[in-house]
C-alpha cells in the first residue's frame, strides 16, 4: 500500500507552514512560493500523466489558458486577475475535451507527440492574435488597486495561497487514489485491454482525469499570472512549461501522491541556483541539467525517487 | 419449447483481408453450461473467442447474449452485461497488488470502495488467492497470474465466463487445481466457454465440445463422442493417417 506514515505527514505540513517565517530571506521565501506553484502544476499533471499513464507534454495549453484568462479579464474588464481563474478553468475544460477526445485514441509516444503538436499549435496561434497581446503578451495591474488584486511585495502571501491550493489538490488526489476512478486510472495505465474486459470505460476514465488535471493546471496558470503579473506565449505556453511538469513528477515519482512535490522541491531551487550562479547565461545550463535528469531517471529509477521508499516499505512488509 | 440459449452466435465471419479466420461459425451456450472450443492451431477458435468477448467486431454474423444483440458492442459493455473473460497471455495489472487487481473488477458492481473491497475479499478467498492478496501481481508466476485473471473476471459478477487457454502452461498438479476451481465456479451457476488445448480438461469438464477447423465448426456434441468423430480425427491428425486408421 502506498501510505506515507501519518506522523511524517503532519511533520511535513507543520514544516511547510512554519518554514517561511523562520527564513528571513526574501529570496528563499520566493523560491518557496515557486516550489509550491510548480508542485501544483506537476501534481495536476500527475493525475493524467502519472496515475493514468497518459504522458501529456502539452499541459502548457491549460497553464496558458489560466494565465491568459486572468490577465485578459483584467485588461478587458478591469477584474482582479484572480477573478479570471474560473474563466481559465472553463476554457481549459473545453480545450481538454476538444483535445482529449481525439488524442486519447493514440497510445504511448503517439499520444505524447500529439499533445506536443497541439500545445505548439496553440502557442503559435496565440502569438498571432492581437487581443491576446500577440508575441508581446499581457500585463497585470501595474499597482495594486485593492487587496483583491493579490499584488504583494512580499512572497509570503503567495506562499500561503499556493500552499492552500496545493493542500486542496493533494487532498483531492488522495481521495481519488482510494476511489473507483483512482483504481480505474491505474488499471487503464496497467493495460487498456484488460481494463476494458473488466467493464472500465477507458475513454471516459481518461477524460475524467484529464478534465480534473486541466482544471488544476489552469488554476496554477492563473496563480502564476497573479504573482508574476505578466504572461507571454513563451513563458506560459512554451514547451518547457509542459516539460517541467513532466520532469518534476517523474523525478519524484509519477503516479504517487507526493512525487511531484518532491520533484519540485529538488528542481525549482536547482533552477534558481543555476540562474543565480551562471546569471543570464545560466538559463541554458538549467536545460542541460534537465536533460541529464531525464536520462538518469530513465536509466536508473523509472519509478522516480519515491519508488525507492515504497520498495523499502514493501520489503519491510514482506 | 426449448429455452432460448444464453449466448447465440450465428454465421460469425472474421476476415483479415482475403483470409477468413472464422468463416460462418455458429455457437449456442445455454445458461449454466460448460462448452469447450477445441481445434488444431490456427483453426480460428481464438479469433472466434475474441469476437464473443467484443474485442473485435466480426466482419459478418450476429452474436446475442440473453436476447440482446451484442455484435457491435465494446468489451466494457460485455462486462457490464455479465460476460467476463481471461486472456491467452495473462495481462494482470503489474503495478498493483493481487487484491487491487481483483478490486478493479469488483468496482463494476460496487461503486463504493468498502463494498468493492468486501466483494473482492470474497473472490480472493473463493479462488484461494487470499494468501497472496498483498503481494504485487508481478511477483506471481504463470499459474498465479492465470488464477488472478479468473479471480478478477469473477469479481465482475459474470453469468458467462470466457476462458482463453486458462490452463495452458500449467503442470499436471496445477491443472487439477484449476479444474477444481472451474468446477466450483460452475457450481455457482456461471456458464463457461473454454478454449483449451488440453483434451483432458475438455473431456472432464465440458458438457459439450465444439470443434473448429479452418474457421468452421466441423463437429459439436458430447466431448467423448466428438473426439471419436472421424472428421475431427482427420482434422487433428491429418487425412492420410485417419484414412489408414479407418481402413
Amino acid at each position: 500500500m502506498r501510505r506515507a506514515p501519518i506522523a511524517a505527514l503532519l511533520l511535513l505540513a507543520a514544516a511547510s507552514i512554519v518554514w517561511p517565517m523562520l527564513v528571513d530571506n526574501v529570496f528563499y521565501q520566493r523560491v518557496g512560493a515557486l516550489v509550491l506553484l510548480a508542485a501544483i502544476s506537476a501534481s495536476a499533471w500527475n493525475l493524467i500523466g502519472g496515475y493514468a499513464g497518459q504522458v501529456s507534454i502539452g499541459h502548457a495549453i491549460f497553464f496558458g489558458a489560466g494565465a491568459y484568462s486572468s490577465l485578459l479579464c483584467f485588461t478587458d474588464f478591469g477584474w482582479p486577475p484572480i477573478a479570471g481563474a474560473p474563466v481559465g478553468v472553463a476554457v481549459s475544460l473545453l480545450l481538454a475535451f476538444l483535445i482529449g477526445t481525439p488524442t486519447f485514441r493514440l497510445r504511448g509516444h503517439y499520444f505524447s507527440m500529439a499533445t506536443i503538436a497541439a500545445a505548439e499549435l496553440v502557442r503559435i496561434l496565440v502569438t498571432t492574435i492581437k487581443p491576446l497581446g500577440g508575441g508581446v503578451g499581457l500585463m497585470g495591474p501595474a499597482t495594486p488597486r485593492s487587496v483583491a488584486d493579490l499584488s504583494f511585495r512580499s512572497p509570503l502571501p503567495y506562499y500561503y495561497i499556493f500552499l492552500g491550493v496545493l493542500a486542496v489538490l493533494l487532498g483531492l488526489t488522495w481521495a481519488m487514489e482510494r476511489s473507483r476512478l483512482g483504481y480505474y486510472l491505474r488499471a487503464v495505465s496497467g493495460g487498456e485491454r484488460a481494463a476494458q474486459s473488466l467493464g472500465v470505460g477507458v475513454l471516459p476514465t481518461k477524460l475524467a482525469a484529464l478534465l480534473l488535471s486541466a482544471a488544476f493546471t489552469a488554476i496554477a496558470g492563473s496563480l502564476y499570472a497573479v504573482m508574476v503579473g505578466f504572461a507571454d506565449p513563451n513563458s506560459v505556453l512554451g514547451i518547457l512549461v509542459s516539460v517541467k511538469m513532466v520532469i518534476m513528477a517523474a523525478l519524484g515519482g509519477a503516479g504517487t501522491l507526493f512525487g511531484p512535490l518532491l520533484g519540485a522541491v529538488i528542481l525549482v531551487p536547482l533552477e534558481e541556483w543555476t540562474n543565480d550562479v551562471f546569471g543570464g547565461s545560466g538559463t541554458g545550463i538549467t536545460y542541460v541539467i534537465y536533460g541529464a535528469i531525464i536520462l538518469l531517471i530513465a536509466r536508473f529509477q523509472p519509478g522516480g525517487l519515491l519508488a525507492i521508499w515504497y520498495r523499502r516499505q514493501a520489503r519491510r512488509a514482506a | 419449447m426449448v429455452e432460448a440459449p444464453m449466448l447465440a452466435a450465428r454465421g460469425v465471419v472474421q476476415a483479415f483481408g482475403r483470409l477468413r479466420a472464422v468463416d460462418g461459425a455458429d455457437l449456442d451456450v445455454a445458461s449454466g453450461e460448460i462448452v469447450g472450443l477445441i481445434g488444431p492451431n490456427g483453426a480460428g477458435k481464438s479469433t472466434f473467442f475474441n469476437a464473443l468477448a467484443g474485442d473485435r467486431i466480426p466482419t459478418a454474423g450476429q452474436i446475442c447474449f440473453e436476447g440482446r444483440d451484442i455484435t457491435r458492442l465494446r468489451p466494457a459493455s460485455h462486462a457490464r452485461l455479465g460476460i467476463a473473460r481471461t486472456f491467452q497471455v495473462p495481462v494482470t495489472f503489474e503495478d498493483m497488488t493481487v487484491a487491487e487487481n481483483v478490486l478493479v473488477g469488483a468496482f463494476l458492481r460496487h461503486p463504493r470502495r468498502v463494498d468493492a473491497a468486501r466483494a473482492a475479499a470474497e473472490v480472493l478467498a473463493f479462488t484461494g488467492l487470499d494468501a497472496f492478496a498483498r503481494a504485487p501481481a508481478r511477483r506471481l508466476g504463470t499459474p498465479g497470474r492465470k488464477r488472478l485473471e479468473i479471480a478478477r473476471a469473477l469479481a465482475t459478477a459474470p453469468r458467462l465466463l470466457l476462458l482463453d487457454e486458462a490452463l495452458a502452461g500449467l503442470n499436471p498438479a496445477e491443472v487439477q487445481a484449476a479444474i477444481g476451481l472451474l468446477r466450483r465456479i460452475h457450481a455457482r451457476g456461471i456458464a463457461l466457454v473454454i478454449v483449451e488445448h488440453i483434451m483432458e480438461v475438455i473431456l472432464t469438464l465440458a458438457d459439450r465440445a465444439v470443434v473448429f477447423h479452418q474457421g468452421r465448426v466441423i463437429a459439436a456434441g458430447p466431448p467423448r463422442e466428438v473426439v471419436e468423430d472421424p472428421g475431427v480425427v482427420a482434422a487433428y491428425l491429418g487425412r492420410s493417417l485417419s484414412r489408414r486408421r479407418a481402413g
